[in-house]
């Protein structure tokens, strides 16, 4: 999997150096080359031609400027930081957009987005459809000629054309728009991938779109499978277009986000395709002295997101394994991967349950873990990880020690066990 | 013209269900959802604190319900659809709650329906994905329940109607069973064939499926012929308010942001001939007491409204 940072929010477009560092510094190894930077949707929005900076007043129109022009500083800085772009977005127009006539503009600035991102070596990069509007046949219809038209280039420059779910606007009502149904999205895809005869387009999962409708994001990833190449990670909150730091847009604790339906999906399809940390909202609302930190806090949460979706990836490393921890946690492991990753015994530091077995396995107490074998891996069945690492650590045992976490299992009991002392 | 119709709860009581019934017709109601899970209500499932009333026999309950049917023949109001009450299962909660409401209060709630004569009978399927992992698995859970009662539906003639729901995270409300119409189609379509009836059909929410974006007009169009019900009612599209329709905008240009156009597209698209029925007893408590006949007139208004709109054209 590879995690990348969308770059809106932390870099500014003219002076992009202290914003890349920033992305770099925090560890990312990737960037969205996201050309809406240099050619902004509010810019489009309102002056109904290609634009290119930030400066209000004072945008290039037309032939006096190019994308490339205007995002080459972008470049040169992610070279200077060892920043590969593996995936762009082309220039789109607002949700809300009241502009109906701008339908070779964006066709023009797609083509010369593909352009830079086979100069960029970029492989990948998410084209909204040209058309809004409520999805179905027509407009499927209306943008197979544009993006059929985009595959040329984009087959010279050997990038991948991502469709991406959308929303719809009912006055002011986000709604679900196009793409936002896998199965016709996923036939979109199919039929344009036949027309080009090779796989010329694939799908970004837009975790934003499909929160602001609360779409049910396991059905949406599992219908469209191996398709889903790209998945925009973002957060907010109910009601409102936005891009948070995930985990952030809760109530009384709890996230109001479904990244247990996510999980899943992107679990259940094996995803490995670009995970892309979005935090504009919350970049652009923190202090620039900040905002160091904010990004490395980031990263972190794309990398906990990664272990989530590849959570058996860990349980496979080690031969042998033994848990720590004879609590729900432990049930919910032994519950969903314990006929496949078998443990060989349990251990706690309760010693009430020493020498019991808990779901048919034995429990022992820690003190048995200094026989295990060298590559034997304890897993961490318990929220108090960094204590029982420490505990374990302490007590001079050299084995892998990894954390489980049964947050987003692909099943749950119905009920807790009754608390013990 | 299509027939309007509206759910009883606030407006009929067990004192004098006769005055309820008469208003509904004075408001120009024709047809009432009866809102039998007043009865038994949600909240109290949730917490296992059931108050019983299910309890009674078939026999009670019919005499307890006789002037209920009587006052609504005598006021010429057809009881066409009725909720169960729910959930009929609580994924965490004691085995005891779950017999008694899967096999005391559903069977019972068939019965009532029954003998009001109402062919319609709107079920809430469970809310288990968190636990069972996908859609498809809660759906088995909800189609064992519906086995467990299509027989009495099939020999009381009730059609049971699975609704459009919505979930809970922390406050957001997001989507829930039936909110795939492509797939409550299939499985309608293989009940029904299962059983050789009309066992299963659907209950349209346009206020859940404001809430979780759905596209009404392609939604009422994949079921088509299997929709039989209606929950009319508006909202935000944050909280589940079920108030009067047209009520809710959120731009300066003041426009409906729910999808009512869509909704009569749709309802024409099919030509819907069931009853245009009012989910919306929250607006009759949250007038004044005093216009709740005017609350009931305006949203009978709104259905003459629809019904012109749907029919338009109509051969």
């Amino acid at each position: 999997m590879k995690i990348s940072c969308a770059p809106r929010g932390s870099v500014a477009s003219k002076h992009p150096r202290q914003g890349i560092s920033d992305i770099a510094e925090a560890g990312f190894a990737y960037i969205m080359l996201d050309m809406s930077l240099v050619c902004p949707p509010e810019r489009l929005e309102k002056t109904g031609n290609v634009c290119y900076g930030e400066t209000e007043g004072r945008e290039k129109q037309g032939s006096q400027g190019t994308i490339y022009e205007a995002i080459r500083p972008m470049l040169e800085q992610c070279e200077i930081q060892h920043l590969q772009c593996n995936l762009a977005r082309a220039p789109y127009l607002q949700r809300d957009t009241k502009r109906r006539n701008l339908g070779s503009t964006l066709k023009q600035l797609a083509l010369e987005s593909i352009a830079i991102c086979g100069q960029a070596k970029c492989k990948t990069i998410i084209v909204q459809p040209l058309l809004m509007g409520k999805a179905g046949r027509d407009i499927r219809e209306r943008n197979r000629a544009y993006y059929l038209e985009l595959a040329v280039l984009a087959k010279q420059e050997n990038v991948q054309i991502l469709l991406e779910n959308q929303c719809g606007d009912i006055n002011g009502h986000l709604v679900r728009g196009i793409c936002s149904d896998g199965t016709q999205a996923a036939e979109w895809i199919d039929e344009l991938n036949e027309t080009v005869g090779e796989e010329r387009f694939g799908f970004c999962l837009d975790v934003g779109a499909c929160n602001l409708s609360g779409q049910d994001m396991y059905e949406l990833a599992t219908v469209l499978g191996d398709r889903v190449k790209a998945v925009l990670l973002c957060d907010s909150y109910v009601g409102s277009d936005g891009a948070m730091l995930p985990f952030t847009c809760v109530r009384q604790g709890q996230s109001q986000t479904d990244w247990l339906s996510l999980i899943r999906g992107l679990r259940e399809i094996r995803f490995d395709g670009e995970l892309i940390m979005d935090l504009r909202d919350t970049a652009a609302a923190f202090s620039p002295i900040l905002r160091p930190g904010l990004l490395k806090m980031a990263k972190s949460v794309a990398e906990y997101f990664e272990w989530q979706i590849g959570i058996e990836k860990q349980l496979r490393k080690n031969s042998s394994r033994v848990l720590f921890g004879a609590g729900n946690m432990c049930r919910n492991y032994m519950k969903c991967y314990g006929e496949k990753y078998p443990p060989l015994f349990i251990c706690d530091n309760n010693r009430g349950v020493w020498e019991t077995r808990f779901c048919g396995v034995p429990v022992k107490q820690p003190e048995t873990l200094k026989n295990l074998p060298e590559d034997c891996a304890v897993i961490i069945c318990n929220i108090y990880y960094r204590e029982i690492e420490m505990q374990l650590r302490q007590m001079g045992l050299k084995n892998p020690i990894e954390f489980f976490n049964d947050e987003y299992m692909p099943t749950f009991y119905f009920d807790r066990l009754e608390a013990r002392d | 013209m299509l027939r309007i119709g509206v759910q009883t709860k606030n407006v009929v009581d067990d004192e004098h269900p006769e005055e309820g019934f008469a208003m509904l017709k004075r408001a120009g109601f024709s047809c009432a959802d009866f809102s039998l899970n007043g009865y038994l209500l949600n909240t109290d499932i949730y917490q296992a604190a059931l108050n019983r009333f299910f309890d009674a026999s078939v026999q009670e309950l019919e005499q307890f319900f006789a002037p209920h049917k009587n006052a609504a023949k005598a006021a010429e109001i057809t009881i066409n659809q009725m909720h169960m009450p729910y959930p009929v299962y609580v994924p965490d909660g004691q085995r005891e709650l779950n017999d008694y409401l899967w096999k005391e209060v559903a069977p019972k709630s068939m019965a009532v329906c029954a003998f009001l004569k109402c062919p319609y009978i709107v079920i809430h399927g469970f809310k288990m994905m968190k636990f069972l992992g996908s859609e498809e698995e809660e759906w088995k859970r909800t189609e064992a329940f519906i086995d467990s009662i299509a027989p009495l539906a099939k020999e009381m003639g009730i059609t049971i109607c699975i609704e459009n729901l919505y979930g809970n995270l922390a406050g957001h409300l997001v989507e829930g069973p039936g909110c795939d119409a492509k797939k409550a189609a299939e499985r309608i379509d293989r009940i029904n064939d299962r059983y050789h009836a009309q066992i299963l059909g659907f209950c349209f929410d346009t206020g859940h499926a404001n809430l979780v974006g759905l596209d009404f007009e392609k939604f009422i169009m994949i079921l088509n012929d299997r929709l039989k019900v209606l929950h009319i009612h508006d909202n935000d599209g944050i909280g589940d308010l079920h108030q009067i329709p047209f009520a809710f905008t959120k731009t300066r240009e003041n426009k409906s942001s729910t999808d009512w156009e869509g909704f009569i597209r749709g309802l024409k698209n099919i030509a819907f001939q069931g009853i245009l029925s009012f989910e919306t007893a929250p607006a009759l408590t949250s007038f004044p007491s005093v216009m709740k006949q005017d609350v009931l007139a305006f949203l009978a208004r709104i259905g003459i409204y629809f019904a012109g709109e749907i029919e338009t054209g109509r051969h």
